[in-house]
């Protein structure tokens, strides 16, 4: 009788453990869903906007602000931030594309990879046209994909040339403070030398380890990664491979650090350390450089090569389809990228605007420094964008290429090999569009 | 009496047949998991391989196509390769290192299981935590040994730099979080086999080594067969340790097989391409298995 209890009651336990589990799975599945339009208060119908995001600083904590002015003015909508790590989120945006329930919105780096899911603006901007003539020209490929308006910029961004100015100035070497007086890559090179001997430089640069940055120093040499056509690959042409020569060069002399291309060692590690003379990173380090204190910083000049270049990039606002919140998602975005909005999101994310009338802000840190990366942005070459923008091709390669580089530096491939070996990967790319 | 006799019997049948769903209902919660979470992902995995799929847009039917690719993808045969190797150095120093404590640690010694613990305390820590945490060991500007070397003036090394020195520092950290996986089921294996042996060896004037090759290793096969099965196909879906302490660097000198599959489906996302890539590993790890259930005839051991 005993045993025939013990039975029943683990039978039940079972049961009860297997219910548990299924109703688990089942809310899973209904409390992702963004379909409640309803007010829970019994109000009007309310739209409830997923919204994705990732923060590199403190800009999660400025949208959020703005959500809530958002929500004050506009009764009927309810933004819900879902914040995720800046890697995550292609993978989490996939996700929830795929199973069929997209978000209203996302901020987004990788416009072309989800240009087919996004909502097309355009019904909803009165004049396309006039829409994007307030962003600045480079951008335009990144967010009008087949003529369609599949995002809209929220923030530009530039690479440059952030320095330790107590080193600098321990060596005696002065940096260009104006555009007229750049570097040449010889007096660059010269200069970093110098810090290193007399400044006490353990390194003269490091440099992040993204193809993206590496990219800067072929602009200046005049290369590009594909044809401005976008048809074929270009960075096989001498440029390209001049452009690896001086990379490995910079190893070779000791200027750069082995660790940080070669044994992942992180860059900004080591520039806040105080032992590098420089960090060529983006503009996105101002902020998370602001609390060194063990030193003096600043923001100078890249060098030129055959001309000047950066290489531009962004952060955009996607709205997706079938989230059935499209309309709102896109009142929402046009409210984003206003003037106001959009200047006093960049202000006080300490980020730079994309907007043609808000080149300057009144930044509370490093005002002088945005200049000069504004400066960089507007002597950038146009192929840096035509590349970049084409996110398709771009996210396709860009492992290969980085890889194909550590190759030239570890000495298993010649300059040369190298990038024919990403030009024949990056024609197969384009081939398989 | 007869017929309370037969109603019994039908009683017991009853009670037999309740018993005998029991087991399952028990398992049933596992199945619903091992279902939900393993088979279903494996057999639309299956599915993605014959497809051109990007996670996003529309999969396209490419039949054989990704197997095909693969079959003339240099680079995915190097890196199995390279995973080869790393196996073949990784196996048997696990084993050794894992028999060794394994060996030390089931006498009765002082403080046993203070020392058990100790062992089997970095196999409790995520791979990344693993990686992150020899990173910290072997980094070559911040790292603790090049700290130390540089105290006794000694050049630092470039321990994650150089192919060498990654790839030692990657099997160390391997070693390190594992062998007290290993050491649990050997210690287990050790105290199975009955003292009776080893006193009637010793009675027979037999030494250390004597034993251990005639006795212990020989009682302990079908333990070391399960070990060194176990320590392959770990080895062959290693993958969050070197990630986190070398980047799979430098180079592609610590990219293996599973890294290899994650860079092509999320990086380049050619999903299709990335699953036909992990049926071909399932095939080698399933090839494994099997190995090691003939070898121990019938997966007694």
């Amino acid at each position: 009788m005993k045993r025939r209890t013990n039975l029943k009651l683990s039978l039940s336990l079972v049961l009860i453990m297997t219910l548990i589990m299924l109703t688990a799975c089942g809310n899973a599945g209904t409390n992702t869903g963004n379909t409640g339009k309803t007010d829970s208060s019994g109000g009007a119908e309310k739209a409830t906007l997923d919204f994705l995001w990732f923060s590199d600083g403190n800009e999660g904590e400025v949208i959020k602000g703005i959500i809530k002015d958002y929500e004050q003015s506009n009764a009927n909508v309810k933004i819900n931030l879902i914040e995720v790590g800046f890697k995550d989120l292609q993978t989490k945006l996939k996700t929830m594309i795929s199973g069929g329930k997209p978000p209203a919105l996302s901020r987004i780096t990788d416009t072309g990879s989800f240009a087919n899911q996004a909502v097309d603006l355009t019904p909803y901007v009165d004049s396309a046209e006039q829409f994007e003539g307030q962003f600045i020209d480079s951008l335009k490929p990144y967010y009008v994909i087949n003529d369609k308006l599949v995002a809209a910029p929220m923030d530009v961004t530039a690479n440059g040339l952030i320095y330790n100015k107590t080193l600098f100035d321990k060596a005696g070497v002065k940096v260009p403070t104006s555009p007229d007086d750049v570097w040449t890559w010889d007096e660059y090179t010269a200069a970093l030398k110098e810090v290193m001997a007399k400044g006490g430089a353990r390194y003269g640069m490091v440099w992040d380890v993204t193809p993206h940055r590496w990219s800067t120093l072929l602009y200046q040499n005049g290369g590009s990664i594909l044809t401005e056509d976008g048809k074929a690959a270009a960075i096989n042409s001498e440029a390209g491979i001049r452009t690896m020569d001086m990379f490995k060069q910079l190893h070779k002399d000791g200027i750069m650090p082995e660790s940080v291309w070669l044994g992942g060692e992180n860059p900004n590690n080591l520039f806040r350390s105080g032992t590098v003379a420089a960090h060529w990173a983006g503009n996105w380090m101002i902020s998370n450089y602001k609390d060194i204190t063990d030193f003096e910083w600043g923001v100078t000049y890249m060098p030129k090569g055959t001309q000047r270049s950066s290489v531009p990039g962004g952060k955009f606002l996607m709205a997706f389809k079938d989230s059935g919140n499209e309309k709102e998602a896109a009142e929402f975005i046009k409210y984003l990228t206003s003037k106001e909005v959009n200047s006093k999101y960049n202000q006080e994310s300490l980020f730079m605007s994309p907007r043609q009338d808000s080149a300057v802000l009144d930044y509370s840190f490093g005002k002088e420094m945005y200049q000069v990366f504004s400066d960089e942005l507007k002597n950038t070459s146009p192929l840096a964008a035509n590349d970049w923008s084409r996110q398709t091709i771009i996210s396709k390669i860009s492992t290969d290429l980085k890889n194909n580089i550590i190759e030239v530096l570890s000495d298993k491939a010649t300059s040369k090999e190298a990038m024919d070996k990403t030009a024949k990967l990056i024609n197969e790319a384009i081939a398989n569009q | 009496m007869s017929g309370g006799q037969s109603l019994n019997r039908k009683k017991q049948t009853g009670q037999t047949r309740k018993l005998a769903i029991a087991p399952y209902l028990f398992i049933l919660p596992n199945l619903l998991i091992f279902g939900v979470f393993i088979v279903i992902p494996s057999l639309l995995g299956l599915y993605y391989s014959f497809h051109v799929y990007d996670g996003l847009n529309p999969m396209k039917f490419n039949g054989l196509g990704n197997y095909i690719k693969i079959i003339g993808d240099k680079e995915f045969w190097s890196t199995i390769g390279r995973t080869g190797i790393y196996a073949a150095i990784v196996v048997p120093l696990i084993y050794a290192v894992a028999l060794g404590i394994a060996m030390l640690l089931a006498r009765e010694i002082r403080m046993r299981g203070f020392f058990r613990a100790i062992f089997y305390w970095p196999t409790m820590i995520s791979f990344i935590i693993v990686g992150l945490t020899w990173k910290w060991i072997f980094g070559d500007s911040f790292g603790i040994l090049n700290h130390m070397l540089s105290v006794i003036g000694v050049e630092p090394v470039g321990f994650l730099t150089s192919p060498f020195w990654a790839n030692a520092a990657v099997i160390i950290a391997t070693v390190w979080s594992r062998a007290g996986f290993f050491m649990v089921i050997f210690i287990a294996g050790l105290q199975a086999i009955p003292t009776d042996y080893y006193e009637a060896a010793r009675l027979d004037g037999a030494t250390g080594i004597k034993v251990f090759r005639h006795i212990t290793l020989p009682l302990l096969k079908p333990t070391s067969l399960l070990v060194f099965m176990l320590a392959l196909i770990d080895a062959f879906k290693a993958f969050p340790l070197m990630f986190a302490l070398t980047g799979g660097g430098p180079g592609k000198e610590t990219t293996y097989i599973v890294q290899y599959i994650y860079e092509i489906g999320f990086t380049k996302q050619e999903l299709g391409l990335a699953s036909a890539m992990s049926v071909m590993l399932f095939v080698i790890i399933g090839g494994f298995s099997a190995l090691q259930f003939r070898m121990s005839k019938g997966g007694a051991v």
